[in-house]
């Protein structure tokens, strides 16, 4: 197996299991996930094509990129659930989001 | 200058002012919606004849024609719109002023407004921005009206950071450090649009100084701002610019910009403050064709900015429109009511209450990502008669949609989508139910049929508590997140005291498949917010009509008065998906070849063979096409996982068959039988969590062999603890205890034993007792034995199998907890007959017994108690399959 097609693999997997926890629906079809530290947060942010967003402004210029349609928040970005959700009440796109939270265990 | 399609690329489009439309670009942008062989669900008014009158009815039905479809004029691709249209469809009762909406925005309509009144969560800002996102890739902005001065939509108040937003990354990168100095965080901490976390500031809305602020907020934003700069040194570093101005407002940008905006709650904003934008509606609704906009802001303090705008009609883009939502006057004193003249030029369209068919629509979308309730109405008839067809197209439209979302469709909400008719009657119960949730929680409604919720239910409650569609988002929210579950009351809790103090090794952790408990956890987390809501603080009535309306409905097991199974599955069982019901051969194979070499490897360690040099899949997918064919109810053959390393490549399964002492006795035969014959029983165990084989075995092992004995007057009652043929009612207790034992009952309730081989714990061979309890109707079996293989769990979850160790210190308690689901909504008296079918071949005289009454859970899990007519499980040939 080449090593792009495994990293498809390896970002689809770490896609699922962040989706098997459940989402928060946002505004406007956007869901958000949350994605555990670890290598499926490392494995979902390093994916060409995910924009990183720690900041409110980079938020939401990632929102208002066409070009993006998968988020991913850093465990340390400085923004709250509510800030989230009133960026994308503000922007009506349709986005996918993953939040990296603290493994469970 | 006329535009040439070809020369624009297709995201700019929608830019073109529509007095440069030509034929080329229209042909680009218009994708029909609605047409004969495509139909798009609409909802109205239509006459319907009934018993000789024709009344005028509100009915769901479709626009289907080639030759008068809707349109949208978009820059995305047909698919995309496709996708969109038919899976973010508004509800139902909505339809008409989505339609109503993509009239408007026609190239000929002169009206690019359209103004929704409606109950908060009713989806008015989804609706307005959906048609924007049906028509670009481009965010659609939404603009909070409230209690903002509505000049402001035309020339705002800004804070200009300069280019770069250098100040505000700089502090960004500070918060984010923790290098912020201590007098800067105070002073940011009194900004608006901050959000502050136990006390500290977390995040600082900058874009909220861009153009959503209101000028009092902007002007103490950037006296602090100027502040913080200075006490962090920031003033001196070049390109870290602050200034004030006044600029375009939205509905200018949106103007110039040809896109589409939304004004969201615009009947809370400050009343008297749309005085200036009259003229702009009238520009709007098409009423007069240019008109001219002075900015008041202009030259105050040091602010500079645009003078004037001129919005004339041969300027308007294509893109341009604007939604307006404002919520019912009735929703607070925050919400006023519209000036006359904005009424007559906006012409405000009200929505109407959410209906059942609107609420079924909604679950769906948030179930699995698409209104499949709402397309299987309209489509009905083609749905029953080919339902994998209309399978796979609600399938495909969900796998463009996931395209659009950049990731792929979420496991539940496959497996939901691969068991669509599940989805359509569980949402419909749950539809009912939140519809009668909605009415009893409202102040108003209740005073209708259930007044003497009077004293429970008040307006403050009803707006607290009224049940609304985000409400039902919470719900499925919750529910799609596995978390750990509370045992069942009445199960014993086995607690280690001895060990206690010490970290306790966890045992093997599998992945549960999201979709198997999904109807449970959400039945169970809808219990839980009805009890929360009601009685747990002091509204008893209110709990008493919402717990019956959730028996109504069918959340729980829907069960007929005599307590037979209705056959109509409850909300919990139908959205209760195991990944062994899918049809598709091919992933039923995939599932079986993982637990085939998962436990091939754990019972044979030096085995450390990936799964394809251990068995192919197109040997699996033959093995299961193979068993999947025959009715082993009729032939008792068995399909046992054949553990031979020589063999098992070339056969994964191997035949076994039952022997039973019963029919030998009958024929007055002696049974000779050695521990070579006999099934291992972990290699049994392991073919009942294998998909399609387990239903199969589970099929063949009923028989019915002891009738005969009881009926032949010479052969004694199995043991003094069968019916006693002189009490009351006994013949029948007799009769269904038989039944239980055949598989044959009533309550479609069944219990058998076999014997199987075993190694003790010094390894020699034995033979043990495997005692099932099954519940035909649920699909649910108990299975209690020994301890099995831990990469068979799993999958003995998706089977519905619950097994139990009897050596388990809680396995009495276990047991019990599996009885008491099994038998649920049953009569009591079934546990009874059914422990009687248990004493037909088991022998509960034994010596360690006497004097005692042990419940059937004990003698479930007592390993010591012989059996009378042993079932032995043989390997049918030794030739492998």
């Amino acid at each position: 197996m080449s090593s792009e097609l495994m990293n498809k693999v390896a970002v689809e997997v770490a896609h699922q299991n962040a989706m098997e926890r459940g989402c928060k629906f946002l505004p406007h079809g956007s869901r958000l996930f949350t994605v555990e530290q670890g290598w499926e947060s490392a494995i979902i942010s390093k994916d060409k094509g995910v924009a990183v967003a720690d900041t409110l402004l980079t938020l939401e210029a990632a929102l208002r990129n066409p070009e993006n349609k998968v988020i991913f928040i850093p465990l340390d970005a400085a923004m709250t659930e509510g800030d989230i959700e009133k960026l994308c009440q503000r922007n009506a796109i349709t986005k996918t989001l993953f939040k990296e939270v603290k493994k469970s265990s | 200058m006329k535009k040439d399609a070809k020369n624009l690329p297709a995201t700019d489009l929608l830019a073109t002012k529509i007095k440069d439309l030509t034929p080329e670009i229209l042909a680009q942008l218009e994708k029909p919606l609605g047409t004969a062989d495509r139909p798009f669900p609409m909802w109205g008014s239509q006459r319907v004849e009934y018993k000789g009158n024709s009344e005028l009815e509100q009915v769901l039905s479709v626009i289907a024609s080639d030759a008068r479809p809707m349109k949208i004029y978009t820059e995305r691709s047909y698919q995309e719109v496709m996708a969109l249209a038919y899976c973010d469809m508004p509800v139902p009762s909505m339809l008409q002023l989505f339609f109503d909406g993509l009239e408007r925005r026609k190239p000929e309509s002169k009206n690019r407004t359209q103004m929704l009144i409606g109950n908060p969560g009713h989806g008015k800002s989804f609706m307005g921005a959906l048609q924007g996102r049906l028509r670009s890739k481009k965010s659609v902005e939404v603009f909070d009206c409230g209690g903002k001065n509505m000049n402001e939509l035309l020339f705002e108040m800004v804070l200009d950071f300069g280019s770069g937003d250098a100040l505000p990354s700089a502090i960004d990168k500070r918060l984010k450090a923790g290098t912020l100095q201590a007098l800067s965080l105070a002073k940011l901490k009194s900004l608006p649009g901050v959000s502050i976390e136990k006390d500290e500031v977390k995040s600082i809305d900058w874009n909220y100084f861009k153009g959503k602020a209101k000028p009092e907020e902007v002007d103490a934003a950037y006296k602090i701002m100027k502040e913080v700069s200075h006490i962090e040194g920031l003033d001196n570093a070049g390109g870290n610019a602050l200034g004030m101005n006044s600029q375009y407002g939205p509905l200018i940008r949106w103007f110039k910009e040809n896109r589409e905006g939304v004004l969201d709650e615009y009947n809370k904003s400050r009343e008297g403050s749309d005085n200036a934008l009259q003229t702009v509606w009238q520009f709007l609704n098409g009423e007069i064709d240019q008109c001219t906009v002075e900015n008041p802001l202009k030259n105050k303090d040091t602010t500079s900015g645009p003078s004037s705008f001129t919005f004339k009609r041969e300027d308007m883009g294509i893109g341009f429109f604007v939604t307006l939502t404002g919520n019912k006057t009735e929703d607070g004193v925050t919400t006023r009511s519209l000036n006359k003249s904005v009424y007559s030029r906006l012409s405000p369209q009200t929505l109407p209450d959410p209906d059942v068919i609107d609420w079924q629509h909604r679950i769906c979308q948030m179930m699995v990502g698409l209104p499949v309730s709402t397309l299987y109405t309209v489509f009905k008839d083609q749905a029953n008669k080919d339902p994998d067809a209309f399978g796979a197209w609600l399938m495909a439209l969900r796998k463009e949609k996931a395209q659009i979302e950049g990731v792929a469709i979420p496991a539940l909400q496959e497996a939901l989508l691969m068991n669509w008719k599940n989805v359509v009657s569980a949402s419909e119960k749950l539809a009912q139910f939140y519809d009668k949730w909605a009415t009893l929680t409202d102040a108003e409604k209740i005073m209708q049929g259930h007044a003497d919720l009077v004293e429970e239910v008040d307006e403050e409650y009803s707006k607290k508590e009224g049940v609304d569609f985000r409400k039902i988002k919470q719900h499925l929210e919750e529910a799609a997140a596995i978390r750990p579950r509370m045992e069942p009351a009445e199960a014993p809790a086995f607690i280690n005291f001895k060990d206690f103090m010490k970290q306790p090794v966890l045992s093997e952790q599998d992945d549960e498949n999201p979709a198997l408990f999904f109807g449970t956890r959400l039945v169970e987390f809808l219990e839980r917010m009805v009890y929360e809501k009601s009685a747990a603080i002091g509204k008893e009535k209110l709990y008493a009509k919402l717990s019956k309306a959730m028996d109504e409905f069918g959340l729980h097991d829907v069960h007929l008065l005599e307590g037979a199974h209705s056959g109509q599955k409850s909300v919990e069982e139908a959205l209760n998906i195991s990944s062994f019901a899918d049809r598709d051969l091919g992933k039923q194979a995939q599932l079986a070849r993982k637990v085939f070499c998962d436990y091939i490897r754990q019972i044979s360690p030096e085995i450390t063979a990936e799964d394809d040099q251990i068995v192919t899949m197109k040997k699996v997918h033959d093995a299961l096409e193979k068993v999947g064919q025959k009715n082993t109810a009729e032939t008792k053959e068995l399909f046992i996982v054949n553990r031979d390393h020589e063999t098992l490549g070339a056969s994964p399964l191997t035949g076994a068959k039952i022997e039973d002492v019963a029919a030998y006795t009958l024929a007055k035969k002696e049974l000779d039988l050695s521990y070579d014959d006999l099934v291992h029983h972990d290699d049994f165990m392991a073919s009942l969590a294998l998909p399609t084989i387990s239903g199969k075995n589970i099929a063949a092992i009923w028989d019915a062999n002891i009738r005969p004995l009881t009926e032949d007057q010479n052969t004694a009652p199995a043991n003094q603890n069968t019916p006693d043929a002189g009490a009351k009612g006994a013949t029948a207790d007799l009769d269904e205890a038989l039944h239980i034992a055949e598989n044959r009952s009533a309550q479609k309730l069944a219990t058998t034993t076999l014997r199987v081989l075993f190694n003790d714990a010094s390894g020699a061979p034995c033979d043990v007792s495997i005692h099932i309890v099954r519940n035909e109707a649920r699909g649910k079996t108990l299975i209690v034995g020994e301890k099995v293989p831990s990469k068979l769990l799993a999958a003995f979850r998706e089977a519905g199998i619950t097994h139990v160790d009897r050596n388990d210190p809680n396995a009495i308690g276990k047991v019990e907890a599996a009885l008491n689901d099994l038998t649920r909504n049953m009569p009591e008296s079934v546990r009874g007959r059914l422990a009687e079918a248990f004493k037909y071949r088991n022998d509960v005289d034994a010596e360690h017994l006497k004097g005692k009454n042990p419940q059937l859970a004990e003698l479930l899990v007592d390993g010591n108690i012989d059996m009378m007519y042993g079932k032995y499980l043989i390997k049918a040939s030794k030739k492998a399959m």
